[in-house]
């Protein structure tokens, strides 16, 4: 145990102290909103630098209704050629070009002759923005021509929108929320991807860098090469835990600093700022909402349940990185056997989108029993609620499957690392596993 | 009292056969040579006295005591395949690998301070391995492998990689820790570089222990009573009992000649008969180098 702990302290102490390290641990939580908030304003501040769109309107209908801000409209009236010719010297987004159109007679209107003239492939948004445009209006006149009451017609209009509530064995109804659920689901089943697949490939790297350095004879007279392998699997994931716990309490932090600011004289700026009708009571409610989706998702039992399958899913691969790394000689060899060690995690990414689909189909079961998937599909499940016998069945695997792909690593592994300049592929490997040491 | 019984050891690894029934034993504070062609199984022997592998079959004794996890303490092993940490700082590699040989933090830390400040690497301390020169590197190689002062020193091909002024002083080490009462073995497969440091030689060849003892014993019972003679001044007629196998003319009337002594008379009667015919200018019994009698075994062994 004492040699396991000097093999620990060692991978922990030099990876924590690379400059790597501390840079990844306190930029990430800080990159990572950034890159978000980023997206978001990009993405809703598009219409900041409005295109200019050429309107040409033979029907006549259309004088001065477009009314989409994210483009700058100028009406034409000459003719179609006139109006390309204009279009392909100056510097503007596209031409719409409208036809003439009879309303009256619906066999002599093709809505189909609409066209959209641009330079390059306009993206999808914004077909939908013109065709939307187009199809409003013509809506309009024609209802206005029917003589039919518009305040009837919205009358007519009904939205649906289901609420699920989940039924418990007492008949007590509990508010579900789906969406919440899929999305807790996913970004849990995610990070457990993302970690074996980091800590994975450096727990490879240190094994395959004690080989080539040729140090490793010298720790295993040393050392039980199972020891080695083990210290290194603990440590590494030591320094993926201690990174993990850092994220959190940085992100903790700042978003209730973010919260505290909001909440003091940041909130009236904000409701400010607002569009009209939103209002402060409103935005306690949306509080009061947040919190009621948080109570639909059982908490305690995801935390809980994340750390295991977290540590269990990394031992599980860890092991199998580390037969990988002592049974090559360089990374590039290493590359034909990551392939079928990364397929069920990849099986596990992929199926995401059908068990969030249905997270208590068979397959999803399935998929959340085998040790391989299970921590990436039974994270995914766990917000929609999953029976405590399923859960515990599935953790159980884990630890076997844990403890046998350790025990399968640990004999490849004692014999890999003193195989220099060996041919490998999985024959090999499998002889190793046979092979008395 | 030996440090070291090997016996009986066999080790096989899929369809080879690695060592083949060797024992060997090594006397307290000696210096072993381990010698043999590459391949012949040195490094697998000495393997599993270090524990990195198991023997199928024999047992290793330590001090009269079955072979266990608490002896890695007391060996030092310096492997062929040999290399160091390159992105961690001298000192504390060293310190690494002390602990591992179960040493504490603070003796540990005196030990290393001494054995820097020996081979003047003191300086060097805070400096990673990478940024060494390779002499230097080496000398941080030793002392990892000294470091715990084990009692029985294996070193596998020691001077192959170090240069000459790093081997020389690497041997004085060696001798001055055989003086405070280490044992060490020698491997390797250029047995001149060892021979005149070896008191026991084992030798292994193909899997198997072809030769034992030590060398004086050895090189003993390998004489084969030839005596090589300068002289100025052609001669002939030695009589029956000595055969002149080959004669060399050197210059200004020198020669050399190997001479047979056939019915195992003393030097001097060879001497008083040469002296009585020619100029003897040097006389030297023919005494064969352990790579000769290497290579007169496996060249015997090959012919039976």
């Amino acid at each position: 145990m004492k040699q396991i702990f000097l093999v620990l302290k060692r991978e922990y102490t030099t990876r924590v102290k690379k400059k790597s390290f501390l840079l990844a641990t306190i930029l990430i939580p800080l990159i990572f909103p950034a890159v978000i908030f980023g997206i978001v304003y990009l993405g809703t501040n598009d219409g900041d630098s409005s295109k200019e769109v050429y309107v040409l309107d033979e029907s006549g209908y259309f004088q001065d209704s477009f009314s989409n801000t994210g483009y700058a409209y100028t009406f034409l009236s000459s003719s179609l050629d006139e109006a390309k010719e204009k279009f392909q010297e100056d510097d503007v987004y596209g031409l719409i070009h409208i036809p003439e159109i009879d309303l009256d007679d619906a066999s002599k209107t093709r809505y189909s002759d609409f066209s959209f003239y641009s330079k390059t492939n306009p993206g999808n948004q914004a077909m939908k923005d013109f065709e939307g445009e187009i199809k409003r209006k013509l809506e309009a006149v024609k209802l206005d021509r029917s003589g039919l009451d518009p305040a009837v017609i919205n009358s007519l209009k009904v939205s649906v929108s289901l609420s699920s509530f989940n039924l418990s064995e007492s008949g007590e109804a509990k508010e579900s929320n789906t969406d919440l659920s899929s999305a807790v689901g996913y970004v849990f089943g995610f990070l457990i991807y993302m970690f074996i697949f980091i800590y994975g490939s450096q727990i490879m790297q240190s094994v395959l860098d004690e080989k080539t350095s040729r140090i490793v004879e010298v720790i295993v007279s040393s050392v039980r090469p199972f020891q080695l392998m083990m210290g290194k699997v603990l440590g590494v994931g030591a320094v993926g835990v201690t990174q993990l716990l850092i994220w959190i309490v940085l992100m903790v932090t700042l978003f209730s600093v973010g919260i505290t600011a909001l909440g003091g004289s940041g909130m009236e700026a904000m409701s400010g700022q607002m569009p009209a009708g939103v209002d402060m009571t409103q935005n306690q409610e949306m509080a009061a909402n947040i919190q009621g989706m948080l109570d639909t998702i059982p908490v305690a039992q995801i935390v809980v349940s994340f750390l295991f399958y977290f540590l269990g899913a990394y031992f599980l691969y860890g092991a199998l990185y580390a037969a990988i790394g002592s049974a090559v000689d360089s990374m590039q060899d290493a590359q034909q056997f990551m392939l079928p060690i990364m397929l069920p995690i990849i099986v596990g990414i992929i199926s995401l989108t059908f068990v969030l689909q249905d997270p208590h189909s068979t397959m999803a079961v399935t998929l959340s029993m085998i040790p391989f998937t299970s921590p990436i599909v039974m994270m995914a499940r766990l917000p929609f609620g999953v029976p405590t016998w399923q859960l515990l069945l599935s953790m159980a695997f884990l630890v076997l499957g844990f403890i046998g792909t350790i025990w399968v690593a640990g004999r490849v592994y004692r014999v890999g690392i003193l195989m220099y300049g060996a041919k490998v592929n999985w024959k090999t490997i499998a002889k190793w596993f046979t092979m008395k040491v | 009292m030996n440090i070291l019984e090997a016996n009986h050891i066999s080790k096989s690894y899929a369809e080879h056969r690695a060592l083949n029934d060797v024992s060997i034993s090594i006397p307290k504070q000696s210096i072993f040579g381990l010698l043999g062609p590459n391949g012949a199984g040195k490094t697998t022997l000495i393997r599993i006295i270090n524990q990195i592998i198991m023997a199928d079959e024999g047992e290793v004794l330590i001090n009269g005591e079955k072979l266990n996890p608490r002896h890695v303490e007391i060996i030092g092993y310096l492997p062929e395949e040999r290399g160091l940490y390159k992105k961690m700082k001298v000192g504390e590699q060293l310190m690494y690998l002390a602990q591992l040989k179960g040493m504490s933090k603070s003796e540990a830390k005196t030990k290393i301070k001494k054995w820097l400040d020996k081979l003047s690497l003191t300086e060097w301390a805070g400096q990673k391995v990478e940024d060494l020169s390779k002499g230097m590197a080496q000398k941080i190689q030793f002392i990892a492998t000294v470091i715990h002062e084990p009692q029985l020193l294996i070193l596998d091909e020691p001077f192959s990689g170090f240069d000459p002024v790093n081997a020389n002083l690497i041997k004085d080490e060696i001798l001055e820790l055989r003086d405070k009462g280490a044992t060490i073995i020698f491997s390797t497969h250029r047995m001149e570089s060892v021979e005149q440091l070896c008191e026991h030689i084992a030798m292994i060849n193909k899997s198997e222990k072809i030769l034992d003892g030590t060398k004086k014993e050895i090189k003993n019972s390998f004489r084969s009573d030839k005596y090589k003679v300068e002289y100025k001044g052609d001669f002939s007629g030695l009589g029956a009992e000595y055969e002149l196998l080959d004669t060399k003319h050197l210059e200004d009337g020198f020669y050399e000649a190997i001479i047979q002594s056939k019915n195992g008379h003393n030097p001097n009667h060879l001497l008083s008969q040469l002296i009585a015919k020619t100029e003897v200018h040097s006389f030297v019994e023919v005494i064969p180098s352990v790579n000769d009698i290497f290579i007169s075994i496996v060249e015997g062994g090959n012919k039976r």
